[in-house]
């Protein structure tokens, strides 16, 4: 696809996108608020409102949608952060060293950091995915069935080793979690596997539930143990409140500006694959920040970096989804496929002549996501010195609103009762996870990558005529499998390598 | 504070908790192999090798087990679970509430259910100190989350005899 517009025409966009400021300024609150709310995802959200967008000329209600798209991303993070509560899938990572900061009492400061990656690494890609449509578009042609199977893997790997202190646990974890991914009818013969008899996990396993169980649920039983999340040292740091923090975050972040480029660069290409989604970039981008980390031992424990990465991956991812569903008319994600029905709605055809025909349809939502990112600088930011307030509430209030609001939430997206039990015992699981060292993370991706891995086997076990060797067929999936090996292996061997060097140290004389 | 830390350390894991997940994962696994028994093959391949992979991990789990109780580092039991063991009676009322709160919200609807939970578990927590606050809370938490939810995003939360009085009205 040749594209032929010059700085000109994006100066001239910019400018029609900020004019459309009195939709994404409400979209931004709106998607703050159901990001943030585990079961209010932005696909729900704007299904929800689909009335509102269909009454929109399609320019509007695109603006509309972007600017809730992005800022929900961003909205996911704040309770990953402060209560240890994901709001989405792709936010899983962010607690890992964004709740021991809220622990410690930098609460603020640490939702400044994510702040400042998000806008950051989300306007950023914008702009790259902006300027490099057509090469971005070719990635997904290169990635069939057999590479797929070896990405989740890749997925399920990374977060093993990572969000578990025994590899072994997160394995079993992460494994679990894809068996129980793969309850339901198959996509190809229909036939109902592993469902108990119950007729309502035939369409799969409900992602919200599970989200709301292994993180919600399991949290609310385990943080009353304390009087608060907060350790004294955190209260202590609590009780001094400032914009201080809030603008010590943001220079904090900034000064890592290497590591949100490199970090939502890797969301970004992720993004670009359908059905990868935010949930795998920002584990990837969490086990590269650590393996690549002069600190690896600081991870887990509230480390700048590693709340850095996984932020200012998910932003990237979001940018990233939308590339496929304007060059070749396939959505990267449940957002972006809902965007596709509301074009549709209005008669417009999505692919490459859009670029031709309607290039500010086409272009459009590109740049209102760049504006809604800059509108979210000042919209936002000064938010994180309210919002960590959450965080000095007694857990003998946060764990029944915790548990009520959440539970009700699983309800929603299917409207039956039996998703709110399915919820109480995926939070068991998770109570259990949580005591025994087995990260519920590991089991939440398991559980969304299973019917996507299952589905890739079907395709390419159908393609081979059941020939298991398929699987090595690529050069490209071949290389993946390679990688997977290494990327599983070069942690031991760099720990290895670094105790080494440290032993070396001790023995030198001069040293 | 040196004795306690070596007290610490000497401690026998709880390996009884921790064989929780895994032979979860196991019984789930073989139940999951029993129905794709019949399916064709290109349809249990991915559940084979998943499985397969899964039960392999088990064994060395298991493995790593029985070897941790073989040299006293390890202890089947399952104190893991309920410690700190002072609050097991709280955690146990939360349970049964959340319980209750799944089976009454079909019939109260969320406003009436939500308000009865959070005012009984912040009580049962709190052990029974600021009732007013607390049932003032728990008011205005589940009327705000009725004007938020139901009223504003219009969501589908479970109706009750409130919702259904309020929908008269608005």
């Amino acid at each position: 696809m040749e594209l032929d517009y010059d700085l000109a025409f994006f100066g001239e966009m910019f400018a029609r996108t900020f004019s459309f400021w009195w939709v994404i300024l409400p979209s931004i609150f709106l998607g703050l608020i159901v990001g943030a709310i585990p079961g209010f995802s932005a696909a729900n959200t704007i299904i929800i409102l689909l009335p509102l967008t269909l009454a929109m000329d399609p320019e509007t209600g695109l603006m509309f949608m972007v600017g809730l798209y992005a800022s929900s991303r961003m909205g996911a993070g704040i309770p990953a952060i402060l209560v240890n509560i994901p709001g989405t899938a792709g936010a899983a990572a962010t607690p890992l060293d964004g709740y021991p900061m809220t622990k410690q009492g930098r609460g603020q400061q640490a939702l400044a950091m994510s702040f400042v990656a998000s806008i950051a690494g989300g306007l950023l890609t914008t702009v790259i995915a902006l300027v490099s449509l057509p090469w971005l578009s070719q990635i997904a042609f290169y990635l069939h069935s057999v590479e797929m199977i070896v990405i989740m893997f890749f997925g399920i790997s990374l977060i093993a080793t990572i969000a578990a202190k025994d590899t072994l646990k997160g394995l079993i974890a992460g494994f679990f979690g894809l068996m129980i991914g793969f309850i339901g009818t198959d996509v190809v013969y229909e036939t109902p596997r592993g469902t108990f008899g119950f007729l309502e996990l035939y369409d799969k396993v409900p992602l919200i539930p599970a989200l709301v169980g292994l993180f919600a649920i399991s949290e609310a039983f385990a943080i009353i143990e304390n009087q608060s999340i907060l350790t004294e040292r955190g209260k202590a740091a609590m009780a001094k409140p400032g914009w201080a923090a809030t603008f010590e975050g943001a220079r904090i972040a900034a000064s890592r500006w290497w590591h949100i480029t490199w970090n939502s660069l890797i969301g970004l290409v992720i993004g670009v694959v359908p059905g990868a989604g935010a949930a795998i970039a920002s584990f990837v981008a969490y086990q590269q920040s650590k393996t690549y980390s002069k600190t690896p031992e600081l991870y887990g424990t509230g480390h700048i970096e590693g709340l850095i990465a996984p932020e200012s991956a998910n932003n990237g991812v979001t940018s990233g989804t939308l590339v496929p569903l304007l060059v070749i008319g396939i959505p990267g994600g449940a957002t972006a496929a809902i965007m596709l029905v509301v074009l549709q709605f209005h008669g417009v055809t999505v692919g490459p002549d859009l670029f031709l025909t309607s290039p500010e349809l086409a272009f459009g939502p590109f740049t209102a996501m760049a504006v809604t990112y800059t509108l979210m600088i000042l919209t936002v930011l000064p938010l994180a010195r309210y919002m960590s307030n959450i965080t000095v509430v007694s857990t003998v209030y946060m764990a029944p609103i915790i548990i009520s609001f959440t539970l009700v939430g699983s309800f929603v997206p299917r409207a039956y009762l039996f998703d709110m039990n399915l919820a109480l015992v995926f939070g068991v699981i998770g109570y259990v996870a949580r005591k025994t060292g087995y990260h519920v993370a590991a089991i939440l991706i398991g559980v969304i990558l299973g019917p996507l891995m299952e589905t890739y086997f079907l395709r390419a076990m159908k393609m081979s005529q059941g020939d298991i060797m398929v699987l090595f067929s690529s050069n490209i999936g071949n290389t993946l499998w390679v990688l997977l090996v290494v990327s599983m292996a070069l942690p031991y061997i760099m720990d290895h390598r670094r105790g080494k060097s440290e032993k070396i140290a001790a023995n030198d004389p001069y040293g | 504070m040196a004795e306690n830390a070596d007290a610490q350390r000497a401690k026998p894991k709880s390996i009884g908790s921790e064989l929780i997940i895994p032979v979860a994962a196991l019984f789930f696994t073989l139940y999951y192999f029993y129905t794709i028994i019949d399916a064709p093959w290109t349809a249990q391949v991915a559940a084979f090798i998943v499985g397969s992979i899964l039960i392999l991990l088990v064994v060395l789990i298991l493995i790593k087990s029985v070897r941790s109780l073989g040299t006293g580092e390890g202890t089947l039991d399952f104190s893991n679970l309920v410690k700190p063991k002072a609050y097991v009676p709280k955690r146990l009322s939360l349970l049964a509430l959340t319980i209750a709160y799944i089976f009454i919200v079909p019939s109260l609807g969320f406003t009436i259910t939500t308000f009865l939970f959070l005012s009984l578990a912040m009580l049962i927590l709190s052990d029974w100190r600021k009732k007013r606050f607390i049932i003032s809370l728990s008011a205005t938490l589940s009327l705000g989350g009725y004007l938020l939810f139901i009223v504003a995003f219009k969501t589908r939360f479970p109706a009750g005899p409130f919702e259904t009085f309020m929908k008269g009205f608005l």
